[in-house]
């Protein structure tokens, strides 16, 4: 039976796009394609880039780790076939152009399996100290799977100077097309739910609050049970939030459910507020239950093209072309490719781009949908509508900032607050005038980083 | 493999909205003031309002020309200026003013600027006000509506020249009225009531689209509820035409005693209602000052913009040498815009930066 649910938690700006989500829903997760080679990128995440721990010619066993790093924000990286190194050398990037990749030749063509997984609401999570939850997760190299991918150890590990009061589990899936963590929060939800535990032992927070979208109402009403027969859940609380785009933005999350903001140019701990994807806390639950380390996830593949849209459990390092051929032909008709989803993806030139531990989605687009988008059609004037104030959930002024890029007057653009912006994309969504007031900020983004040497050139 | 795959920016999808959209909407507002004023007017509102939108049509396609950018025309902005110039005009202007108004209004007001999106002054504003000033006679000649009786003996208030030309009759608008009631030209009581209701029906002399207020409200909720327009800039100017008209009614030393809910009283000044339908204030809080191009951005700034221009209107017209003053008080407060805009600066969400 349908459950009907209204969220009550919202934020001040935002659009409705149209969901989408039909096409994958229903779809269970299946096994992903079988794969002959497999590309590590050492840099999946937020901080510093691994350094490579095997050579060429090197055999590797699933799950060794192949790449680390020192630094404190970084998480190693590690193969998810047994194999040979076939070679250490560059690949495609959806952030960095080309990046530094271990390449292995499995040994057997096979599909990834998934290792089941059976917690009773009994878990307990006591017996592991919060030392030995965060040791575990960094060694896994588990980062967050929502899309940023900030190293989940750093997040988690308690802090004397911002200590961390309330969790929140983000399930909002808030893009258009993506279902991957619909589908985990209804088929892992024990897992999730340990992992909400663990995660929650090792930060020390005292508050447990998952959200979870209100067009989403089997995933609340499953995370609900699970929590409620679970034992010693009586801190954890499962909310519905309105649906809206971008609901599942960290901050905005944190505005609509505590009604705080995150400070400008601030981090969540600084109002002591934890933020994860549940499908990190999954993650985290493998890692420190089973000594798994993270070398798959689930990948929603979808678009109208998609000749069987779904959800694939995926061996991270697969290139996205052969998860897109293993999920039927790729038609011409598919005219953009993005990492993610349609709002905050990146559209991708090379399909060779292997998935990374942050990549929850392929959306391919048509001709059609994407001759709606911004730089299909002219764009004309800025006639200051305001619709891009309007939805701006920062409560910036896109347009201000965005025309002070356009001629280059950087400091205009930081006293309109540039550094504020989290690239939502509401702005281009809504603009009249077809202006790509989002990618004018995001250059002028990089440009401010350069000029204060924060980014090579 | 693909082919021909597109990279871009994120969104990768966006709001089927455009210019002309929005554009259309405007136009689509502004048709029940077009309908009234051509049930009022007949033929000459039909006339004058596709002579503005024409010539001020070929005026943009002849600016891109000469400038060699690509035609604007699509927009449809061009068309929204013609009808508001047009609503704003007198019925019996010849067709060449309302010609020489568009041109200007078109090649002065916007494209010398960059064309739309550079303009500071609302170009039906800058053409009306440009006819205004150079053909003053032409512009305050009011014909009586169609529908009223030209014979009737009290047309207007007796002691008010009514011209009897031989091929129409004019009559003074209920704004010139009132303001030779402030000058104690005549007492506020010689206009009757059936006057003041012609003021919210249209049928009264004046501009051809200002006359009828509940066209022009019809309109502008038309707006407000597809959201082309937001009601910040609507709501301040008639809340500061309102407040700003009170004032003086409720200081005259002539008005009764006792408090009166009667709508007009013998003093000197009229009931601020009276100044709410009356003149462009309608056409002006709901598709004039909320010309996005020449705006504040930010909700402060509406609400700065729209009681400035309310204030300014409401002086113009009680003090000022004008019987109306919609179209100066616009002017004045578009020239403010930018300074508007940079004083009520949105902070963001979070605050603002605690390291700048």
């Amino acid at each position: 039976m349908e459950v009907r649910v209204k969220g009550r938690f919202s934020f001040r700006g935002g659009v409705h796009p149209p969901e989408k989500k039909g096409l994958s829903c229903e779809s269970s997760i299946q096994a992903g394609p079988a794969v002959k080679e497999v590309a590590i990128l050492l840099s999946q995440h937020i901080g510093a880039a691994c350094r490579p721990l095997v050579e060429k010619g090197a055999e590797v066993q699933a799950g060794q780790k192949i790449g680390d790093c020192d630094a404190f924000v970084s998480a190693p990286v590690h193969s998810p076939v047994a194999g040979k190194v076939k070679e250490v050398g560059l690949r495609s990037h959806a952030v960095l152009g080309r990046s530094p990749a271990v390449v292995i030749q499995a040994e057997v063509e096979a599909q990834p399996t998934r290792p089941s997984w059976e917690v009773n609401g009994d878990f307990d999570e006591g017996k592991y100290s919060s030392e030995q939850i965060c040791e575990a997760v960094r060694e896994a190299g588990i980062v967050g799977m929502g899309g940023a991918g900030f190293p989940t150890r750093v997040k988690i590990e308690p802090n004397p100077r911002m200590p961390k009061e309330t969790m929140i589990i983000n399930g909002c899936e808030c893009e258009p097309y993506i279902t991957c963590d619909y589908r985990m929060m209804l088929e892992r939800t024990g897992q999730i739910v340990a992992g909400v535990k663990l995660a929650r032992r090792a930060s020390g927070c005292s508050r447990v609050i998952i959200a979870i979208e209100d067009n989403k109402p089997a995933a609340i009403e499953a995370m609900s049970a699970a929590v409620r027969a679970s034992a010693k859940g009586d801190n954890i609380e499962v909310v519905a939030v309105k649906t809206k785009y971008p609901q599942g933005g960290e901050r905005q999350l944190i505005e609509a459910v505590l009604k705080k903001n995150v400070p400008t140019g601030g981090i969540p701990p600084m109002i002591g507020v934890l933020v994860l994807n549940v499908a990190t806390t999954a993650a985290i639950a493998d890692a420190v239950v089973n000594k798994r380390p993270l070398t798959h996830r689930v990948v929603t593949v979808s678009g109208e093209v998609i000749a069987r849209p779904g959800n694939y459990y995926v061996a991270i390092g697969t290139a996205v072309g052969d998860l897109m051929e293993f999920c039927g032909p790729v038609t011409q008709k598919s005219a953009k490719v993005v990492l993610g989803g349609p709002m905050m993806g990146l559209a991708i030139a090379d399909l060779q781009m292997p998935i990374t531990k942050a990549s929850g989605a392929i959306t391919v687009l048509t001709k059609g949908q994407i001759g709606r988008a911004k730089f299909a059609r002219r764009q004309t004037a800025c006639i200051r509508c305001g619709r891009c104030l309007e939805v701006c959930p920062e409560n910036l002024n896109p347009t201000r900032i965005a025309h002070a890029v356009k001629s280059n007057l950087l400091d205009l653009a930081e006293s309109y607050y540039i550094n504020a912006c989290t690239e939502c994309g509401c702005c281009s969504y809504v603009c009249p005038a077809n202006i790509e007031v989002t990618g004018y900020i995001k250059t002028g983004k990089i440009f401010l980083a350069r000029q204060k040497k924060k980014m090579p050139q | 493999m693909l082919k021909d795959i597109t990279v871009s920016f994120s969104p990768h999808i966006s709001k089927p909205l455009s210019t002309r959209s929005v554009m259309v909407d405007v136009i689509i507002g502004l048709a029940p003031a077009m309908a009234a004023a051509g049930y009022y007017f007949r033929m000459r509102a039909l006339i004058l309002i596709a002579t503005c939108v024409i010539a001020c049509a070929a005026t943009e396609w002849v600016c891109n020309l000469i400038r060699k950018k690509p035609c604007s025309l699509g927009d449809f902005s061009a068309v929204v200026t013609g009808i508001i110039l047009a609503l704003s005009l007198p019925p019996r202007l010849p067709i060449w003013t309302a010609v020489v108004g568009s041109v200007f209004c078109i090649a002065i007001g916007k494209m010398v600027f960059g064309g739309l999106g550079a303009n500071i002054f609302n170009p039906a504003m800058v053409g009306r006000t440009f006819l205004a000033v150079s053909f003053g006679a032409l512009m305050t000649t009011w014909t009586v509506p169609a529908t009223l009786d030209a014979n009737m003996s009290k047309v207007a208030p007796e002691n008010i020249l009514v011209s009897d030309r031989s091929e129409f009759r004019t009559q003074a608008t209920p704004l010139a009225w009132s303001k030779m009631a402030i000058k104690n030209k005549l007492g506020a009581d010689t206009y009757s009531e059936a006057n003041f209701r012609g003021t919210i029906t249209g049928e009264v002399g004046g501009c051809l689209g200002e006359t009828s207020a509940i066209a022009l409200l019809i309109g502008g909720i038309y707006l407000l509820i597809r959201r082309t327009i937001n009601f910040h800039i609507p709501l301040a100017v008639l809340i500061s035409a309102f407040i700003f008209g009170a004032i003086p009614y409720a200081l005259d030393s002539e008005i009764h005693t006792e408090p009166t809910f009667a709508i007009l009283d013998s003093g000197r000044y009229v009931q601020p209602f009276f100044h709410l339908t009356s003149g462009g204030l309608l056409l002006c809080a709901f598709f004039i000052a909320t010309d996005p191009v020449t705006a504040p951005l930010t909700r402060r700034g509406m609400w700065i913009f729209g009681i400035g221009v309310g204030f300014l209107t409401m002086l113009i017209r009680i003090v000022g040498g004008y019987p109306e003053g919609v179209m100066f008080s616009i002017l004045l407060m578009n020239g403010v815009t930018p300074l508007i805009d940079r004083l009520c600066k949105r902070i963001p969400a979070g605050g603002k930066p605690v390291v700048s």
